[in-house]
């Protein structure tokens, strides 16, 4: 294992990965969604670090292109087809929309989790892109994996282990 | 956020009053002898706030205040695990090493530590500012710190981008953090409160 190339895919951004020694990254996911997006045949990957639903939120400036559910899957998507993968080949697997303060329970905005994973979901119905497998909502933080050799994907969380989406 | 000296020396007088005004309630609150370190203030772009607590999967224990009446934010005072137990011994007058397990004693502990201090940072702004402001009931978490402030940064995300992190430290042996992260408008509230004092 200590040959793969480890890569942070960080807050709002997407990556793209064709080289099998590559695995991409979103550490520590509350409220956003990781998303690996896969191609199995000419294995070509992609991850986004969704933050926010909707780029309707934005404030007008330039947001880095994995910010929000719905720009993030359609640049993930356009930079996959970019690099070689096939539309209609592209599985998804998806991780995060947790709710951290759940207790605090008085904030609205701090649901964004739940918000985050419908728009996810709601975003590849659109794109016609299948999502597999899903570890999402409850009230703690993930880290999400995509190996880009095998395709596959795992979930690790403080105190309840690793598992394989 | 771009402040004028004046506007800085404003700032890190209320926040130095608002930890000795902490440090008092503590005292009283454990009977013994607790001191706030003097505090180095910074601002710091909200996606960077994981690396203050040594990375977005590195396990931190955090107790996060929200903000609410006219100005709007979050409070966050965050600890490495174990700074957080020592910080649960040295609350208990217990000898330090006492605490390995974070049990309900122990969480209700430094839950109120969030909760004095959170208060007393809002009693610090109001004093300053005539504007009412009131902490929610404390939340303890133990999980990512990208996970924890990932969260909180989300709702800022929405109106701004950096947020205020006061380093400090508990009778100078265990260190934690406070991160102050008003919203944009709440912010710019609060300079123009800072701007009026001479």
């Amino acid at each position: 294992m200590s040959d793969r190339r480890l890569e942070a895919v960080g807050l709002g951004e997407l990556k793209v990965a064709d080289r099998p020694d590559q695995v991409l990254v979103c550490y520590g996911l509350g409220s956003c969604v990781g998303l690996a997006l896969y191609d199995p045949v000419v294995r070509i990957g992609a991850m986004v670090h969704v933050v926010l639903p909707d780029s309707s939120m934005g404030r007008g400036r330039e947001a880095p292109p994995g910010k929000y559910a719905d720009t993030g899957v359609e640049a993930a998507v356009a930079a996959l087809v970019d690099a070689g993968a096939s539309r209609s080949r592209l599985i998804a697997k998806a991780a995060g929309g947790a709710r951290m303060l759940r207790l605090a329970g008085s904030n609205p905005q701090l649901d964004i989790g739940a918000r985050n994973t419908e728009a996810v979901r709601a975003a590849l119905a659109r794109h016609q892109i299948r999502l597999v497998a899903e570890d999402m909502g409850g009230t703690y933080g993930r880290t999400l994996q995509l190996f880009i050799e095998t395709g596959r994907v795992l979930v690790s969380t403080v105190g309840r282990g690793e598992h394989e989406l | 956020m771009k402040l004028q000296p004046s506007q800085w020396t404003a700032l890190e007088q209320m926040v130095t009053q608002a930890l000795a005004e902490s440090s008092r309630s503590l005292s009283q609150m454990t009977t013994g002898e607790i001191r706030l370190d003097a505090p180095q203030l910074s601002f710091v772009p909200l996606r960077e706030l994981p690396g203050v607590a040594g990375g977005p999967d590195h396990v931190v224990t955090a107790v996060y205040v929200g903000i609410e009446g006219e100005l709007q934010g979050h409070v966050i005072l965050l600890f490495q695990p174990k700074e957080a137990r020592a910080l649960v011994d040295l609350l208990l007058g217990h000898p330090a090493g006492t605490c390995r397990e974070l049990d309900e004693l122990g969480r209700s502990a430094l839950a109120e530590v969030g909760n004095i201090c959170g208060s007393a940072f809002m009693n610090a702004i109001a004093d300053r500012s005539g504007l009412e402001v009131k902490p929610t009931p404390p939340v303890l978490l133990e999980d990512m710190a990208g996970a924890i402030l990932q969260t909180v940064a989300t709702d800022l995300l929405l109106t701004g981008d950096e947020a205020l992190v006061i380093a400090t430290g508990f009778n100078g042996a265990v260190p934690g953090h406070f991160l102050l992260m008003p919203n944009t408008e709440s912010m710019a509230r609060l300079i123009t409160t800072l701007e009026a004092i001479r």
